[in-house]
């Protein structure tokens, strides 16, 4: 039995959401199978009230195996936190309370990762993530802050995080797996591939068949600020909602899961030098690129220049 | 006589909710609601590229998204005069109304329901029965509603990519067309839900729930049946009336609905916009510019009266230990305090049953939960029609690529009916950027302040008079907020503390 809090700070409500969602496994499965006992949610639990969760934890009656922060950490105005409070205490205050009771301390969703879209410029709420304000370390609780077992927060990126990534993470902390991190925390087990990986529009993106109006068949990678080949989430290797991904819908990935996100730029155009993309695939070499991309278009069998394939 | 205040903090409102009520021998004599939480969301869209509007907004909310969405689309279409074609309008509409059956299901089965199993009815004869339905994350109900609205979303993600947080409605249209395959999922997804509200919610067909036309109709059929009697509906009935819900929690008569599912061509929508006034019991067609904020209780500087959201100025002005209580601002149709949501959404579309219903024992808890689930039933006929519609326009245009570079000043607005009720998103752009943007959600209309006036708002209302004899477990109270499924999160003025001197910072 592992206990878990799941707080809101600065949050939408869309990680919750996107949890009523996973379906491998789906939250009750983690209730029943994984033996997570959830003391707190904000939409989902209605045994105790916030305080008395609070007290029982405080005052180690409780343990707290998981703690999860959904939400931005407001730290305004003025340092006091009071954007974001519960019964008039900031919030932040309690999460800096407690975190370091807890075992595994996870960030779900960029907000509590990277700030988030509350951080856009001009960042109203001075707020930050746990660990990182858009990607430099530090944040609420600073870059060397460590839980009780030496882990630093891990960062289920995403707006909202993807839902089956969410329970699988919980999953694996309920069975004791070790957890692997990436350079900005996020556990690789979810994070190594590409948006790019898996999107139904590849076979344009790969003999460089791009689109420049939205609403078409073709890659939205050159013209229209698609960051798919940027941007490590499982989105088109576990599907939304069982069904599909923005991409594969014709809709530009906006790199949610990057501490930049949203990107402080127009959202639709990709911003370029000369014809190519200012910000390339991940760890591809300029020259190069531009020599295969001159190649791909040559090499565009007349279907994918037609744009023949339904995504 | 005893006067004393009290905090309640509650959850299972899509965030959390802090309110103070003053009691005076135990009966509210006074409420004041008190959001927790300023986002800022208005100040991170000015300067910004209009489309972004596009991607920014649905995250304001994460139950509401796709409706969030819609009013941002509905904007920027109409600040450049944009038509979009019909095909794409019906997707629009089928991805909608899929977010609110998903809203109304979640909101009755895992956020006011769960109240039912309270210690307080552990004595109440159908305590077993509610219990096995209703436990969260265990019940029976709560299982079917976890399952159906996992399956409905994947509407939404097969238009739109995913489900919460997509941007898939464009200014000219939709990103990408229906096809055979989305709609025959759809309709597979669709017919399976309705199998499960008929089974498990209703306890009977659709078709002939739906057909009920009076409140006679309704108890009639549910007692013809064992089944309809235990039933998801059938024990909220009877649980609720009998505990008094249907004599609780009273707010305001007048009601606001900005209209369900636009048309292709016309301002028509297939349930209509209007507002309904209670001292006339007429039904007047909605005036966005009747549309006005005050802010005389809230922590804003102080203009007379109230202000159209285009003219509106949120300039804030703490003043500790006066009579102010909120960042809320206070909107008011005409001089009006209104409430919005479905209750208000059928009521103005004429639905013989809420009419009757409404007519009979005025606004109350149970109504405006009743309401919710029998819109969840309307939707998912109209869902069914709405993909015949999609399928009969395959061969439309699902885009028209506007082809704007620099978009045009002016002013501009987006109205459309959230799962909470009435959602508006005002825009103005200057130099080609947003210079202004506007958002005055459901839950501020429900869930307002004190006016210039000293009206209280909606939800204020529906507390004032009510006892609480133990305020350590303010049962009731719990059931009036939740009926009124309020969206914190969605509030994006609210700032506060309910603390007010340990807010002078």
């Amino acid at each position: 039995m592992a206990n878990i809090v799941w707080m809101q700070t600065g949050a939408c409500s869309g990680d919750s959401m996107a949890l009523l969602c996973a379906d491998r496994p789906s939250i009750e499965n983690l209730v029943e199978h994984y033996g997570l006992n959830f003391l707190w949610h904000p939409s989902l639990t209605a045994e105790h009230r916030f305080g008395d969760v609070l007290d029982a934890l405080l005052s180690g009656r409780e343990k707290l195996d998981i703690l999860c922060i959904e939400g931005s950490l407001m730290t305004g105005p003025n340092g006091s936190g009071q954007y974001d409070t519960w019964k008039g205490r900031a919030k932040i205050d309690i999460v800096r309370q407690l975190a370091p009771l807890a075992t595994h301390v996870v960030a779900m969703g960029t907000c509590a990762a990277f700030g988030g879209v509350h951080a856009a410029g001009p960042n109203p709420t001075d707020c930050t993530g746990l660990q990182y304000l858009n990607n430099q370390p530090g944040g609420l609780l600073g870059a060397d802050w460590r839980t009780r077992h030496g882990q630093p927060v891990i960062n289920v990126a995403g707006c909202p995080a993807h839902p089956n990534t969410m329970t699988r993470l919980l999953a694996m902390l309920a069975e004791n797996e070790p957890i692997a991190l990436d350079t900005l925390n996020r556990p690789t087990a979810f994070f190594s591939t590409l948006v790019h990986q898996g999107c139904t529009r590849n076979e344009y993106h790969e003999y460089d068949i791009e689109d420049n109006v939205l609403g078409g068949r073709g890659c939205l990678f050159f013209n229209l600020g698609c960051r798919g080949p940027q941007t490590v989430a499982p989105c088109n290797s576990e599907l939304w909602n069982g069904q599909n991904s923005k991409t594969r819908a014709g809709v530009p990935c906006f790199g949610c899961t990057s501490p930049d996100f949203p990107a402080n730029r127009d959202l639709f155009v990709t911003p370029k030098i000369g014809v190519v993309p200012k910000f390339l695939p991940l760890g591809v070499a300029r020259a190069k690129y531009m020599a295969y991309k001159n190649l791909a278009r040559a090499a565009a069998p007349e279907r994918v220049v037609k744009r023949e394939m339904e995504p | 006589m005893s006067r004393i205040t009290v905090d309640i903090d509650l959850n299972r409102v899509e965030g959390d909710l802090e309110f103070q009520v003053d009691l005076e021998d135990g009966v509210v004599v006074d409420a004041r609601c008190v959001g927790t939480l300023y986002r800022g969301f208005e100040q991170i869209m000015i300067g910004r590229a209009p489309r972004d509007a596009l991607v920014i907004t649905p995250r304001v909310c994460g139950i509401c998204g796709t409706a969030h969405l819609y009013a941002a689309t509905l904007a920027l279409e109409q600040i450049a005069h944009i038509t979009p074609p019909a095909h794409a309008v019906q997707v629009r509409n089928l991805c909608l109304m899929a977010e609110t059956l998903q809203s109304d299901l979640r909101q009755s089965f895992l956020f006011f329901t769960p109240d039912f199993c309270n210690a307080n009815y552990a004595a109440h004869p159908l305590a077993a029965e509610l219990r096995d339905a209703f436990t969260p994350l265990k019940g029976s109900v709560v299982r079917g509603t976890l399952k159906a609205t996992r399956d409905v979303l994947g509407i939404v993600a097969l238009f739109g990519g995913q489900w919460p947080h997509s941007t898939y409605m464009l200014p000219g249209g939709i990103s990408q067309p229906a096809n055979s395959r989305r709609i025959l999922d759809s309709r597979g997804i669709l017919a399976a839900v309705r199998a499960w509200f008929e089974q498990a919610v209703i306890g009977g067909r659709l078709e002939e729930w739906m057909a009920l036309d009076s409140a006679d109709a309704l108890f009639r059929w549910q007692a013809a049946a064992a089944g309809r009697e235990r039933s998801a509906l059938g024990l909220f009935n009877r649980f609720s009336r009998d505990i008094g819900l249907h004599r609780l929690g009273r707010g305001t008569g007048h009601l606001l609905s900005y209209g369900v599912n636009p048309q292709p061509l016309g301002e028509a929508r297939e349930l209509p916009a209007g507002f309904f006034n209670a001292d006339t019991q007429q039904i007047e067609t909605l005036d966005q510019s009747q549309i006005n904020e005050h802010v005389r209780h809230s922590w804003f500087l102080d203009y007379p009266g109230g202000r159209h959201p285009w003219e509106g100025e949120t300039i804030p002005d703490h003043q500790p230990g006066s009579d102010r209580y909120t960042w809320a601002k206070a909107p008011r149709y005409g001089d009006k305090v209104v409430q919005t949501g479905p209750l208000a959404e059928l009521r103005i579309a004429g639905e013989p049953l809420i009419s009757d219903l409404l007519a009979r024992e005025g606004d109350n808890t149970w109504l405006r939960q009743f309401a919710r689930l029998r819109r969840a039933g309307w939707l998912i006929g109209a869902m069914s029609e709405t993909l015949q519609a999609i399928k009969a326009s395959m061969d439309q245009p699902h885009y028209i690529d506007p082809g704007i570079d620099i978009w045009p000043d002016g002013e501009s607005y987006g109205l459309v009916e959230a799962a909470r009720g009435g959602l508006g998103h005002w825009l103005r752009i200057r130099n080609g950027v947003i210079d202004k943007y506007q958002i005055v959600t459901p839950t501020a209309w429900n869930a307002s302040p004190r006016d210039s006036a000293g009206r209280h708002g909606h939800w204020e209302q529906s507390i004032i008079g009510l006892p609480v004899p133990d305020p350590a477990n303010p049962v009731d109270i719990g059931h009036i907020v939740r009926s009124h499924d309020p969206c914190l999160v969605c509030t994006v003025h609210f700032i506060g503390s309910q603390r007010k001197t340990h807010f002078n910072v």
